[in-house]
């Protein structure tokens, strides 16, 4: 009896530490509840569980690193280079964040997410943001507890078929097998295809492009559907060559891709909204990786110069660097443009190449889509 | 004997006993509670639906193979789902029962080629990770030996094998009524089962309960079949895919090739030491009556054999249907994988893989209490 | 008088297990040629078809992951000590079986004890003969060598001082033995400092996760296998409960939580790396099914060991520590190195839910690579992956049917 009343003894102490443990990090956890409750009394405190905005930003700041969702195979957008960094569009992005965050364009994580997993990384916490070639839906805003924000590619649902299979439009596609990727807007929008146009499809999801691609050489697609940036990239990256594939004219949806943030944090939603607009608000302002010094130096548009995060002196000589409030460093959009770029720089460096026009990704002064809200 | 006074309670045995336990459970719910504490933080900033209205909510993605479209709930499609899971198990269990305990029996085989071949394979498959094997099936078996669906191969002109799939001939006809005509001729054979052993006990007449029962059986699916209007068809090649019979899914085919194989060594490890458990005696008893090897086999080893190999054999059909969740891996569309597409289809996911979780535990429970309920059964039998 | 050759001693032999009745005879003629046939075409394939270029060039990948190049040299060492600490118990292990008379000395000669040691460990040979064979650097000959080296002196340096620390005073022994304990950590420190875990890849992380689950897992496996079979009632439901729900749910789901939902529960702050996390997974997962083993160890007890224990004045604590747990988990030391086997496969799960860089998510990356794409390198890639899992698991399994015997299991 003694040694069993020992061990309870040693046990209800153990128990008695891991209680104590569980509630120090509990505090830790919420540490911005304690120190917001702090302020209020306590009776107003007990239902109110929701962490005040500006948790995300600190937590990043603190942590000195944007956790960006993305991925690692889709040629343009995001693979890996020969030294295993993530290069393309959206890594492009992810490091403008970092930039204007930070201040430092390379202090990312690049989460690689599988396509059916990323909204529940985004969810969890798991990243700070999600620029992974995500289309913006009403069921996604809503549903997923994700905020999208200024699509950075304004894209649509297109089919690729290998160069002989003789189909020159969907429409000839009956009874056909389309390979998609799991997850997707993709799944929903070739089944809503296939039953208005009475072409009977069958459709199978596969993991990633990869497994795609293996199965489309082996013959057990006839179809490949996708976004037509994706099917671009993808085109080129293919083992037999480019001129195996054609890509259908046809497009048959709308895939604004944005970049998504958790709800609930308002003031992070804008910080990563301002860090995508300023690109291509430095691309309407003509001011490129080259010039932005010159430009930040010497240049006598107010407008350009609050941009920049310049001192503007009034006319009553007091000198004020223009601060929207937003919690973003003053010069948030010069370090962008310096370290990664405008708009079109990212979309020159990475999309250009895979033959990719401008399109309606153009800025709104050309005719185009891309038209950033003013800074002042 | 003189009544003891208590002791006090600090240092009483039974109170000591409810206290120990007490802070045990306190523990484990000071973690749970922390954990779902901050689980409720999480979905509160971030709106996410914590309950089941997301089943009732249209799915957004078709199944292959199944009928559901994309309007139908994601309760349809997990329900569907689930029948995919159950499909490949079923057909799964019955494969490697049959091919495990061949192999075992083949194992101890006299004719050497056999029991080395045997061992090999054994040896060989249950020393490599099943998902290993599922890549091999996959990769190279759909991907890289079946041939593309113009170059198909026709055995017999009744099945068509190419990479699209596997399509073999298949009834046309309501499936309830199938199954319905199916349990019937269970009833049927197990009553005239039942006769003809009450009549070799009364008469010392053969019972041929076999011949009787394959009859019986035999007559009702016949006369079913006849009655309810059932035909065949048999698949043909069309332009893009097959037409007639029923297609297995490539991915349907490669998870169960992998799962048979995988399982089917572990079978014939613990059919092996089962057979080897059972008493020489007894075979050579059986030898003394003149029986023949298959009759031996048949009627006097693997009966005993099979009373020690069930609780092992039981745990292996969990294995299979849990490591049928690596469909998901080569897009077969079982529960996981459903469940995973529903999540990517904003259902919530806390919700959606607690609610999958639940089904797994609910199917091993069942699976186990059944393996239990049969495993009592032969004990009483062996008294 | 018929002499008896070995011509006639085959030719029994072969009219016994070849061909007993005619059919048998057909058996043996069709199944032993589409045996041969199908071994030709395996060599064919191993020796000149298959094309083990896209192995070669990624060797180092499939094996050390993204290791930098000029660090190797530490992963060598570190596998050296590694030996010699295995030969070192082992050595420790024989004299103290020596010493308690439970060691059968064998008058074996060395012809014969070289050939037993083939037989036992030529899967592992012929690994080591297939990696090396594919490198072109005299590194890999160096650390092969000094491994088998540091083994050899290993185990003979346990000989000896297995004589020479009876005579140590307990202190010393207790500190000499946590210095054996550290020296696995030690290494794991050493390496983790050139390379962080979550950037290790290849064979080696899935070696340090299932080692790490394994050792991790045996605490809480115990520990749940006493509390299920306590008499305490709440204690027991707990473990009870605990025990059904991680071995009725599939660890591929299991993993893939841990990996995107894991920060619904957890803070972000407080999330481990990925590996860390497959660790964890592994761990919970692998104590569930431990603690059934070892409940089985328990119950395989004879109760007079137990009752015997009593009567001799031990506490119900100190009779389950020295008496009946000691026999349990002696009892199950094969059952509890086939789960160490089922872990040791499992860890490829790890990769395509988590995206560990383990062995298989290498193999399935490499034929990926700019100059291997598209040529189908699949099967090759993965037949190198399976025979690195086989040599691992099927090596263990060998040695724990050997260890079987020798503890005579289910003979007592």
């Amino acid at each position: 009896m003694y040694v069993l009343s020992l061990r309870c003894r040693s046990i209800t102490l153990i128990a008695a530490t891991v209680m104590a443990l569980g509630a120090c990090s509990d505090d830790d956890g919420d540490a911005a509840t304690t120190t917001a409750a702090a302020a209020t009394p306590a009776s107003e405190v007990a239902g109110d569980t929701t962490p005040p905005a500006g948790e995300r930003l600190a937590a990043v700041v603190a942590a000195g690193s944007v956790k960006c969702g993305t991925r690692d195979a889709l040629p343009g957008f995001a693979v890996l280079d020969a030294s295993g960094d993530h290069v393309g569009f959206d890594a492009d992005f992810c490091r403008a964040v970092a930039a204007g965050v930070l201040g430092d364009a390379t202090k990312v994580d690049f989460v690689d997410l599988e396509t059916a997993d990323r909204f529940t990384a985004l969810q969890s916490g798991k990243v700070d943001v999600l620029i992974r070639n995500t289309t913006w839906t009403a069921s996604r805003d809503g549903s997923e507890g994700a905020t999208f924000l200024h699509p950075n590619f304004y894209d649509g649902q297109g089919m690729m078929v290998a160069a002989d299979s003789g189909f020159a439009g969907i429409g000839d596609m009956t009874n056909a097998i389309i390979c998609v990727a799991k997850g997707t807007t993709t799944e929903g929008n070739a089944a809503a295809a296939s039953s208005r146009l009475d072409l009977n499809w069958e459709i199978r999801t596969f993991d990633d492009t990869d497994q795609i691609q293996a199965a489309f050489v082996a013959g057990q697609c006839d179809g490949w559907s996708s976004d037509t940036s994706q099917l671009t990239g993808l085109r080129t990256d293919y083992p037999d060559g480019a001129d195996a594939l054609t890509i259908l004219p046809e497009v048959f949806s709308k895939e604004p891709l944005a970049p998504a943030v958790a709800d609930g944090d308002t003031q992070w939603a804008q910080v990563v909204d301002w860090a995508i607009v300023a690109t291509i608000q430095a691309e309407e302002f003509g001011i490129t990786q080259a010039n932005v010094d010159e430009m930040r130096d010497s240049s006598e548009d107010v407008g350009i110069k609050q941009f920049l995060g310049v001192a503007v002196t009034g006319e009553d000589g007091s000198s004020s660097t223009l601060d929207p409030g937003l919690g973003l460093p003053a010069d948030f959009a010069y370090q962008i443009i310096k370290q990664v770029g405008n708009y079109g720089e990212i979309f020159e460096r990475n999309l250009a190449p895979l033959g990719l026009e401008r399109g309606v990704n153009a800025l709104w002064t050309d005719g185009g889509l891309m038209y950033a809200p003013p800074y002042r | 004997m003189a009544l003891r006074p208590r002791p006090p309670f600090w240092r009483d045995v039974r109170v000591l006993r409810w206290i120990f336990q007490m802070a045990v459970l306190a523990v484990v719910a000071a973690i749970l509670a922390w954990l779902y504490s901050n689980y409720r933080t999480n979905v509160d900033r971030t709106r996410i639906p914590t309950d089941f209205k997301f089943l009732d909510r249209p799915s957004n993605f078709e199944i292959p193979g199944n009928a559901m479209s994309q309007t139908a709930p994601v309760r349809d499609a997990l329900v569907q789902g689930l029948l995919n899971t159950l499909r490949v198990a079923v057909a799964g269990l019955i494969l490697a029962t049959v091919l495990g305990t061949l192999i075992g029996i083949g194992r101890l085989s006299r004719n050497a080629v056999v029991r080395t071949l045997c061992s090999v394979y054994v040896e060989i498959i249950r020393n490599i990770p099943l998902l290993v094997l599922l890549l091999f099936a996959n990769l190279g078996l759909v991907l890289q030996v079946l041939p593309r669906l113009t170059e198909a191969w026709e055995p017999f002109g009744i099945s068509v094998f190419s990479n699209r799939g596997i399509a073999i001939p298949w009834y046309v006809g309501s499936g309830w009524k199938l199954l319905a005509m199916i349990a019937i001729s269970i009833v049927g054979t197990r009553l005239v089962i039942r006769w003809r052993n009450g009549v070799f006990d009364r008469t010392g007449s053969p019972a041929r309960s076999g011949l009787w029962a394959g009859g019986v059986a035999l007559a009702v699916l016949v006369v079913g079949w006849i009655a309810f209007g059932y035909s065949v068809t048999t698949p043909d090649v069309a332009e893009r895919v097959t037409v007639g019979g029923i297609r297995l899914d490539p991915s349907f085919f490669a998870l169960l090739v992998a799962l048979v194989v995988y399982t089917s060594s572990h079978i014939a490890e613990i059919v092996r030491g089962s057979i080897q458990a059972v008493d020489r005696g007894q075979d050579e008893a059986a030898q003394a009556l003149a029986l023949s090897g298959f009759q031996r086999m048949w009627f006097v080893v693997l009966p005993q054999a099979f009373r020690v190999a069930l609780p092992p054999i039981g745990n292996q059909y969990l294995n299979l249907i849990k490591n049928s969740s690596l469909g998901a891996a080569i897009s077969y569309f079982e529960l996981t994988n459903v469940t995973q597409i529903a999540v990517a289809n904003s259902s919530p996911p806390v919700p959606a893989f607690a609610l999958t979780l639940t089904v797994y535990l609910l199917i091993s429970l069942v699976v186990s209490s059944l393996v239990n309920v049969w495993n009592r059964k032969l004990a009483l039998v062996s008294r | 008088m018929n002499e008896i050759t070995p011509l006639v001693r085959f030719r029994t032999w072969a009219r016994r297990n070849l061909f007993r009745s005619w059919f048998d005879g057909i058996v043996t003629v069709t199944v032993g040629s589409a045996a041969i046939y199908l071994a030709f075409r395996l060599l064919n394939y191993a020796l000149i078809t298959g094309r083990w270029e896209v192995v070669s060039r990624n060797l180092k990948l499939l094996l050390v992951g993204r290791f930098p190049d000029d660090e190797l040299s530490k992963v060598a060492i570190a596998i050296s000590v590694l030996a010699l600490w295995g030969g070192v118990i082992t050595g420790l292990v024989i004299t103290r079986q020596r010493r308690a008379g439970a060691y059968v000395e064998r008058n074996v000669t060395r012809g014969r004890r070289v050939r037993e040691l083939l037989g036992r460990f030529w899967p592992t040979l012929m690994a080591v003969a297939v990696l090396l064979s594919m490198s072109d650097s005299a590194g890999p000959w160096i650390a092969a060598g000094a491994i088998i080296v540091s083994a050899v002196l290993g185990r003979s340096l346990g000989v000896v001082g297995g004589t020479f620390l009876v005579t140590l005073p307990t202190p010393v022994k207790l500190l000499l033995g946590l210095v054996m304990a550290a020296v696995p950590v030690a290494l794991m420190v050493l390496l983790a400092s050139v390379l962080g875990w979550d950037d290790w890849g290849g064979f080696m992380i899935n070696v340090l996760i299932a080692a790490a689950a394994i050792v991790l897992c045996f605490p809480l496996g115990v520990l749940l296998a006493l509390g299920r079979a306590s008499k305490l009632p709440l204690l027991k439901v707990a473990c009870t409960a605990y025990i059904e729900i991680f071995r009725g749910s599939p660890l591929f789901v299991l993993l893939l939580l841990a990996n995107n939902a894991l920060e619904f529960f957890v803070p972000r702050s407080l999330a481990p790396g990925v590996v860390v996390r497959a660790v964890i997974v592994f761990t919970l997962f692998t104590a569930a099914y431990l603690a059934e083993i070892v409940r089985g160890g328990l119950q395989s007890v004879a109760p007079g060991q137990d009752e015997a224990a009593k009567a001799l004045g031990l506490s119900p604590t100190r009779a389950m520590l020295l008496i009946t747990m000691p026999q349990a988990l002696r009892n199950v030391i094969p059952a509890q190195i086939g789960q160490f086997i089922s872990l040791f496969k499992d860890v490829s799960l790890a990769g395509t839910a988590m995206g560990v860089f383990d062995l298989l998510n290498v193999g399935r990356t490499i034929t990926k690579q700019p100059d291997f794409a598209g040529q189908r390198l699949d099967v090759e890639s993965l037949a190198f992956v399976a025979l690195l899992f086989w040599v691992g698991s099927y090596t263990m399994s060998r040695e724990s049917q050997r260890l079987e015997r020798k503890l005579g299991v289910g003979r007592r």
